[in-house]
């Protein structure tokens, strides 16, 4: 399927959360169904990490979902994959299982816990992101 | 005055033109996000949280011009990310300059003074220093020592240059507004052109979920900070947005107004929400349920009131009624009368 054919329903999402707390890196979903499938994909939307989605063929693709269009005949979703410049269209019913197998980029980094941090602590975080920068160029 | 007169001419005959056409929706400044990648980690900020891959991804020049061609909204302002980052991003800079187009080139501004050699002064390009406070708490703010001392010596080398600089403060709800009102006149005194503030936004994503303030609180501090503003002070933006976040117009948000388009495409429905995107401008303004979203309509929205969704209804605002006008019109004349 080509991603450039979009439906012109719209699937704006309120909540893509869909009550599940704390990090779900590691979590695997197998969704039984297509309304599953989109559960799933929500979650997988919503997370700053990368996925591997296994799909029917047997293929298994890991990468960043960016987008996802629940809407219309055959529901899709848009992911980068990792080493590749060109996005991917996977189609939810070609989806097995979801995996959260990359690192959760957004957890466990809250104001609270900088600030309350001991000096040291932050210091050496501080300096720690700033020679990762370093190293690649970027100060 | 802080903004000259010729992108306020440039500004007011585009919106203008678009109310004389019969247009309801239109842009006013294109957020284009060329990078995610950033040389800070802030705690307040959710663009960066993405894995290295996505944050190795940029926009071309080409896809930039073609984005703010398809958009059509007279300014630009280019956030990220670093923009500074990006190895083609004078190139992108003098093709929008080019294109007549005002950019606001937001920017941290650690590699900035070591960059300048590549932007030549132009009425079109302004540098936006991000400056969160004093430097206590932009230091803090930006989770780096020694920052604010980098920026403030880049903001003097690009303004001594003649570039047109502003600043871009955002304000958290521990900001002293005395403290604040001291950091204005410390920017001021730098010879930059005006300044821009906005309160935070609780990025869905941000690591920092509970600091950011709640729409009583913004209101309250706002109006601690800018009641009786001294003259010297000029800031780079609406002054009934200012009246808006002291609490004096009530405003709902315009999110069209300033629509963002990145790597992933456009971003439904706002340059902080992220609920999905479009490959192009057209659907993002057609497909999008605009009436979703907003203060009432959406509890994502009930705090905000950050410059991105506000800004242009304060500006349709002086367009569309006359209280608006004059009001615009007296601030602007005399910004001390507030």
């Amino acid at each position: 399927m080509d991603c450039g054919e979009r439906p012109l329903e719209m699937t704006d999402t309120k909540n893509h959360t869909a009550g599940i707390t704390g990090s779900l890196e590691g979590r695997v979903f197998t969704p039984g169904s297509i309304k599953e499938a989109a559960e799933a994909i929500e979650l997988a939307f919503d997370y700053r990490g990368d996925v591997t989605v296994m799909l029917r063929s047997g293929e298994s693709v890991a990468g960043y979902i960016f987008n996802r269009q629940e809407a219309g005949s055959d529901p899709y979703l848009e992911l980068f994959p990792e080493g590749r410049p060109d996005p991917r269209c996977i189609l939810y019913r070609d989806i097995v299982t979801i995996a959260f197998t990359g690192e959760d980029t957004a957890n466990g980094k809250s104001w609270e816990s900088w600030v309350s941090k001991k000096e040291s602590e932050r210091r050496a975080e501080a300096e720690k992101s700033e020679a990762v920068a370093r190293t690649k160029g970027y100060l | 005055m802080a903004v000259p007169i010729s992108q306020m001419y440039t500004v007011a005959t585009y919106v203008l033109s678009q109310k004389l056409k019969g247009v309801k929706r239109y842009p006013l400044v294109l957020m284009l996000e060329p990078l995610f990648r950033c040389n800070l980690a802030c705690a307040g900020c959710g663009k960066i949280q993405y894995p290295d891959h996505v944050l190795d991804k940029r926009l071309t020049p080409e896809q930039c011009w073609a984005a703010v061609e398809e958009c059509g909204a007279p300014m630009v302002s280019i956030p990220g990310g670093e923009p500074l980052i990006h190895p083609e991003i004078a190139q992108i800079i003098q093709g929008l300059v080019d294109r007549k187009k005002y950019i606001y080139l937001c920017t941290n501004a650690i590699l900035l003074e070591r960059k300048l050699d590549e932007y030549k002064p132009s009425k079109y390009l302004t540098f936006s220093v991000h400056m969160d406070g004093l430097k206590d708490e932009h230091d803090l703010a930006v989770c780096r020592d020694g920052v604010y001392d980098v920026a403030v010596k880049a903001i003097k080398a690009a303004v001594k240059r003649g570039h047109r600089v502003t600043t871009n403060t955002t304000l958290f709800d521990d900001a002293n507004p005395e403290r604040v009102r001291k950091f204005f006149d410390e920017m001021m005194a730098l010879g930059v052109e005006g300044m821009t503030i906005s309160p935070g936004y609780s990025y869905q994503k941000a690591p920092d979920q509970q600091h950011f303030l709640k729409r009583a609180r913004t209101q309250e501090l706002f109006s601690k900070i800018l009641t009786r503003p001294k003259s010297g002070w000029q800031f780079n933006q609406s002054p009934l947005f200012l009246d808006f976040l002291m609490g004096r117009r009530e405003y709902q948000c315009t999110p069209w107004g300033n629509p963002t388009y990145n790597v992933f495409g456009w971003q439904k429905p706002c340059y902080l929400l992220q609920e999905g995107y479009t490959k192009t401008f057209r659907e993002l303004m057609e497909l999008t349920e605009w009436e979703n979203y907003g203060t009432g309509r959406n509890e994502k929205c009930a705090d905000c009131m950050v410059h991105c969704g506000y800004e242009a209804s304060a500006v349709e605002d002086t367009f569309s009624t006359i209280s608006g006008f004059a009001r615009t019109a007296k601030l602007t004349l005399s910004p001390t009368s507030r």
